[in-house]
């Protein structure tokens, strides 16, 4: 029980308003960490921050017990990331832009383990990501975070635009390579997907933690998703009440 | 310095190269695509080395120097802005964010444009390379140093602003406040001025009027493409402003201060309208960066074309909204 990353009372800043405000968040190693809440909540802006695309207004971000909430360079070159599906060039076809990420298509196999069969790499590889469906270009994007080996990864809403089919066989991978020591962070709106798949997390409200979702808890949720969607439902409801 | 097999120093550079010779390839995949383009080359450079053999040094050399800062500060007014997606936005935003990287990177796309700019002197007055590299340079650190402060400040609520003004200046009302505004300040001047100034000061101002009333969000026209709108559907909204401007300032300016006046203040709106038809169908088929590439190099074809042979302007501006429209018509979009 590892923490890799311990994130105390940070906040971000965006076009100049307080987006996220004084977030504390603890990531077990070789864990699934999902946070949800309503759009706008801070999510992403969150997800961003930590991976070195946004700078933190303040508090502390530890990452393997060392302070990094002033170094973007050091976060970015920490965790694999995802790009958003929409800013993919339409001029490279999926092969180009994985081999510019990540090297050598051949060698980067191995880094992506079941995700290669699960989002149907193959078929994409020489297809113009301009010609691709957003749900192909959502695939693409996915691969590019694991394309460099990193091990702590992070999906901004990785399963938007996928079909239930290829949703269905990304979370079994990604649970298979969390079980094989991947530590993953996702941004959700499938309520289902966190009760499920998800070992901790978090909701945000307003850009605050409106409730903390700790093993236990997730644990009950899967057992009953019903009661476990009601409840949290609930929740962000009283949460985005003015 | 910066190849295909520099490795990760290169990974940045080799990107957007791959991005750029691709776009490239297809813009010019057809015979015809080629012989126009390698046409319209040959005749811009003909035509500039025609025009700057016959100034004299001094003039040709101030007048290719001020091209060189304008060229310069829009490569890296360009490069800040790209360098910023890939920090916020890109895979390989960690190189990204790495100083020596962005070195690299910064290094190997204004050495290109260096040598394309040299090259380009050598042809049409070599004598006129003192003036011309100087002034990129400078031009180029300007636009690098103000593109990175301006993004930089981007987070100070100045998002927020630039939205509502995008927004403000579609509608009549700003083609209506910006003709008063012109309109006054002539009636103003020409108690000073007279003859060829007063027309100068029309012109300037139109050009500022009409630049600022057909702002074009390239973020906007290519979700708006995505959502499956036409070209002439995107380009008509954006056009409202500046077109309710040029029908009140041009018939005005005709009864207040002459016809001559009234045709530059014409002329330099429909120039205003035609770029940002350019740059929305650009926008349509390309990335920001390689678009507003390729409408400076249409664009400088057209003042080329304007100096040398006028009769054939309104020709070659058709020609060229044609092409861009027929292959932005092109795109479609799957949204699953």
């Amino acid at each position: 029980m590892n923490p890799i990353i311990d994130l105390t009372a940070v906040s971000i800043d965006r076009s100049g308003e307080r987006v996220v405000r004084h977030v504390d968040l603890t990531v077990i190693e070789g864990s699934w960490f999902g946070l949800i809440g309503a759009n706008g909540s801070g999510k992403t802006s969150l997800l961003r921050a930590l991976a070195g695309r946004l700078p933190f207004a303040s508090g502390s971000c530890r990452i393997d017990g060392v302070e990094m909430i002033a170094d973007r360079l050091a976060r970015a070159t920490h965790f694999g990331f995802s790009p958003p599906a929409d800013t993919l060039p339409d001029g490279l076809r999926g092969r180009e832009v994985l081999e510019l990420v990540g090297g050598d298509i051949e060698t980067m196999w191995p880094c992506l383990g079941p995700l290669r069969k699960a989002l149907g790499l193959d078929a994409l590889l020489d297809r113009w990501i301009g010609d691709c469906s957003a749900g192909m270009r959502q695939r693409i994007t996915i691969a590019l975070a694991f394309a460099q080996g990193h091990t702590r990864v992070i999906l901004d809403e990785p399963f938007n635009w996928l079909d239930p089919v290829a949703a269905f066989d990304l979370r079994q991978a990604l649970r298979a390579m969390v079980n094989n020591g991947l530590t993953l962070m996702t941004a959700l709106h499938d309520l289902g997907t966190l009760a499920v798949a998800c070992d901790a997390g978090i909701m945000l409200a307003g850009g605050n933690v409106a409730m903390g979702l700790d093993s236990r808890l997730l644990e009950t949720a899967a057992q009953d998703p019903q009661a476990f969607e009601r409840q949290t439902i609930d929740r962000l409801r009283a949460a985005s009440a003015p | 310095m910066v190849g295909e097999g520099a490795g990760p120093a290169a990974r940045l550079f080799r990107y957007d190269r791959r991005i750029a010779a691709n776009a490239a390839r297809a813009t010019f995949s057809g015979w015809h695509d080629r012989l126009i383009a390698t046409t319209m080359l040959l005749f811009a450079l003909a035509a500039a080395r025609s025009w700057l053999l016959d100034r004299t040094w001094p003039i040709a050399a101030w007048t290719i120097f001020g091209a060189g800062v304008l060229i310069g500060l829009t490569a890296g007014r360009l490069i800040a802005v790209r360098l910023a997606f890939h920090a916020f936005h890109g895979p390989l935003a960690a190189d990204a964010l790495r100083p020596a990287l962005r070195g690299h990177y910064l290094i190997a796309w204004f050495a290109i444009g260096l040598a394309l700019l040299a090259i380009f002197t050598v042809i049409a007055r070599p004598s006129l390379l003192i003036a011309i590299l100087p002034g990129y340079l400078i031009g180029s650190f300007v636009g690098y140093v103000t593109g990175s402060l301006s993004i930089a400040g981007f987070g100070a609520g100045k998002a927020g602003f630039d939205r509502m003004f995008r927004s403000w200046i579609q509608r009549p009302g700003a083609g209506i406040v910006a003709a008063a505004i012109l309109l006054l300040s002539l009636a103003v001047a020409a108690q000073y001025l007279r003859g060829d100034a007063l027309v100068v000061v029309a012109g300037i101002e139109t050009a500022l009027s009409g630049f600022a009333l057909t702002i074009v969000d390239d973020s906007s026209v290519r979700f708006q493409t995505i959502a499956g709108r036409g070209a002439w559907r995107i380009i008509g909204p954006q056009a409202r402003g500046a077109m309710v401007f040029v029908g009140i300032a041009a018939p005005v300016c005709s009864f207040a201060f002459g016809v001559a006046l009234a045709a530059v203040v014409a002329a330099t709106s429909i120039a205003t309208l035609l770029l940002m038809a350019m740059r929305t169908l650009a926008y349509r088929i390309h990335g920001k960066g390689f678009a507003d590439f390729i409408v400076s190099i249409l664009t400088g074809l057209l003042i080329l074309t304007a100096f040398s042979m006028p009769i054939l302007l309104p020709f070659v501006g058709i020609a060229i909204l044609w092409q861009l429209q027929r292959r932005s018509a092109a795109r479609t979009w799957l949204l699953a």
